[in-house]
């Protein structure tokens, strides 16, 4: 944060003022862009400071994998969309998160999977495309 | 003109039209579900419920959103009451009290007593809503730009200071939500800046999927790394006994005007302040009643009054939220600031002049907001069992279509992938700052409020350049005033809190 915000500040420095306005367009990004640089020096300093007090206390064993891939799978699915349509990236995209999240073990569990992506698809398609006019994604590669 | 109450009357009669009454009814059925559901704020039952009223008049979506807002305070008591699991993180003190009550053989007594505590205290914050929000927003009508800076500052300032890990964090946060708003072209001469050559950036990053994305993802993506970790509903075992007198739930709660009425005050305060919550609301009252109670010992082991207290005051804390919004365009809230979104969208702004420009939408939310208790309140007593069913839909199902919504809500905002690619940034962005323990309410706050921010200093310095005039005149000196009391407050609280902490943790803690 320190770094993006210094970075910016300088970017700022390169903005022209314009001479009907007393004030130009770098102006409140520069007094931004201080204040977070500022704080953002502070919660370092802070966070030295405390690491060298204390040690952390033992952490919760989370499961970041999962974090990390749901992250991956969202990606995915964001740029799928423009290129295979709403309707086929959101089936596929509910059918593998469903699936990530609660694996299949049975030909039931798979139906449940299959059933779930189906019916999300096909009731936020109609709903938003029917009912509140709303255009969804179309696929540049499917043209569906 | 017509007069005040003529104009709520119309409101009230207006929205028991069907096209205003069904949103209002879904909206409400819609928010007792996302409350009662352990794990769905009612943030992201709100946000899941935008794109729906893209489509929509304005009132039509915003009296859904109030019924989600109102279903949800009520319904999160649902599961804290009967399975020990708080739906919402403002129903967190009810759990206290409430199962306890109800493993006592008393759960009718128990989910009744917080049903009609969140009825009453919501109705009581009604009165303080339609009574003060007009003289607040006649009294923001004498700002000048002066003013609102400073207001603006102190809203912000009081946000990073309330959140409870650090203050340095809270105001980091609060800077980078106005970070967000540099972006793209500057407000007054449209001059493009710091937009890294990227063309869409021009306009601007649109604060609604940051508000989705961050708060979306901050909550499931926290909620995935604990799955399997956490207790999670069980189904029920067997049909839970809810029949109870009435009348004398009712008599439990009127018999206790001062918690009642203190309580429900503690949930409209905090719902004035920006951004807090009803989940300090709870705490809070919760916290009071104890210490005024003739018998505090008795909190925790299923006594009316742990449950009257944080049931009255986060219902009651709705209205204090929409006296903000209405009355100075501040949300007092994540869920009204999706509501500000949703006016912005139809081009309404909402401010001091909100309520004489669209009267009949300002008095519409009010009505909107008084008919969702008596609504929800039939709800639940039709439907109370079919909830506590849906409650144990599977995360594994709810998560994914929650994100289809929220990818849905920020592409119908311009029927643009760029807002849907802001979406994600965003929510990496949410579950970043979570681990690192910034707050995500100031932040917010910043996105929001940084362009209203940067458009009064620019106003004020073009109308008289004496930079002193923040200071001189009346008003803005007091707010800036108190926005430096509220900082200072704010270290004071933070370094008592660390001595407390480094006491309780010499010594072993035998308190509640």
């Amino acid at each position: 944060m320190l770094a993006a915000s210094l970075f910016l500040y300088a970017l700022t420095l390169g903005l022209k003022d314009n001479p009907l306005v007393p004030i130009g367009p770098g102006y409140y990004p520069r007094i931004v862009l201080g204040v977070t640089a500022i704080l953002a020096l502070g919660v370092v300093i802070a966070d030295l400071l405390s690491k060298k007090a204390a040690s952390p206390p033992p952490r919760e064993k989370l499961n970041y994998a999962m974090v990390a891939a749901m992250f991956a799978v969202f990606g995915l699915y964001c740029g799928a969309l423009p290129f295979l349509g709403f309707r086929i990236s959101t089936f596929v995209y509910v059918a593998v998160t469903n699936a990530m999240l609660e694996r299949p073990v049975s030909t039931k569990g798979y139906l449940r999977v299959l059933a779930v992506a189906l019916i999300t698809t096909v009731v936020v398609y109609f709903a938003f495309e029917r009912y509140l006019a709303v255009l969804l994604p179309r696929g540049r590669w499917t043209d569906f | 003109m017509p007069g005040h109450l003529e104009l709520l009357g119309a409101g009230i009669v207006g929205m028991f039209h069907l096209k205003y009454m069904v949103p209002l009814l879904i909206g409400s059925l819609i928010g007792v579900v996302g409350g009662a559901l352990p794990g769905i704020t009612i943030t992201m039952t709100v946000i899941v419920v935008l794109p729906f009223t893209f489509g929509l008049e304005p009132l039509q979506g915003l009296a859904a959103m109030i019924g989600v807002y109102v279903g949800g305070e009520t319904g999160g008591l649902i599961t804290s009451c009967l399975l020990g699991i708080p739906g919402k993180p403002s129903a967190v003190a009810t759990t206290f009290d409430g199962f306890p009550m109800a493993r006592k053989g008393e759960p009718g007594r128990a989910l009744w007593l917080g049903i009609w505590a969140s009825i009453l205290g919501g109705l009581l914050g009604a009165i303080v809503l339609v009574a003060a929000t007009g003289p607040l927003a006649e009294l923001a009508l004498r700002f000048g730009p002066w003013e609102y800076f400073a207001l603006f500052i102190l809203a912000l300032s009081m946000v990073a200071g309330l959140v409870e890990s650090s203050l340095a964090k809270g105001l980091l946060s609060g800077a980078l939500g106005c970070v967000v708003t540099i972006l793209g072209n500057d407000p007054v001469m449209g001059q493009p800046r710091l937009t890294l050559g990227i063309e869409w950036l021009e306009g601007g990053v649109p604060f609604l999927p940051v508000l989705i994305g961050v708060f979306a993802f901050a909550q499931i993506m926290t909620d995935i790394e604990r799955m399997g970790l956490s207790k999670v509903a069980e189904p029920l075992e067997k049909a839970i006994d809810l029949a109870v007198s009435h009348v004398k739930v009712l008599w439990d709660i009127v018999s206790r005007p001062f918690l009642l009425l203190w309580s429900t005050f503690i949930g409209l305060v905090i719902g004035v302040l920006p951004a807090i919550g009803g989940s300090a609301a709870n705490m809070l009252a919760y916290d009071q009643a104890k210490k005024f109670s003739s018998r505090p010992e008795k909190f925790g082991t299923g006594i009316p009054e742990g449950i009257i207290a944080s049931e009255s005051s986060n219902n009651a804390n709705v209205a204090g939220s929409l006296v903000t919004i209405m009355a100075f365009g501040i949300p007092g809230d994540a869920v009204t600031a999706v509501m500000l979104g949703a006016l912005t969208i139809h081009g309404i702004q909402s401010g001091p002049l909100f309520i004489s420009q669209n009267a009949a939408l300002a008095y519409g939310m009010f009505a909107a907001y008084i008919l969702a208790h008596p609504l929800v309140l039939i709800m639940l007593a039709l439907g109370v069992r079919w909830v506590l069913r849906i409650v144990i839909v599977p995360k594994s199902i709810l998560f994914p279509v929650v994100l289809v919504l929220c990818v849905v809500g920020a592409y119908a905002l311009g029927n643009s992938m760029a807002t849907v690619y802001v979406l994600l940034v965003s929510g990496i962005g949410g579950y970043a700052m979570v681990k690192f323990g910034f707050p995500l309410a100031p932040f917010i706050l910043g996105v929001i409020l940084g362009d209203q921010i940067e458009i009064n200093l620019v106003r004020s310095i073009m109308t008289d350049s004496d930079p002193w005039l923040f200071v001189t005149r009346p008003i803005s000196g007091v707010l800036l005033a108190a926005s430096v009391a509220s900082i200072v407050a704010a270290v004071w609280q933070h370094r008592r809190m660390q001595r407390k902490s480094a006491a309780a943790a010499a010594e072993p803690d035998t308190d509640f």
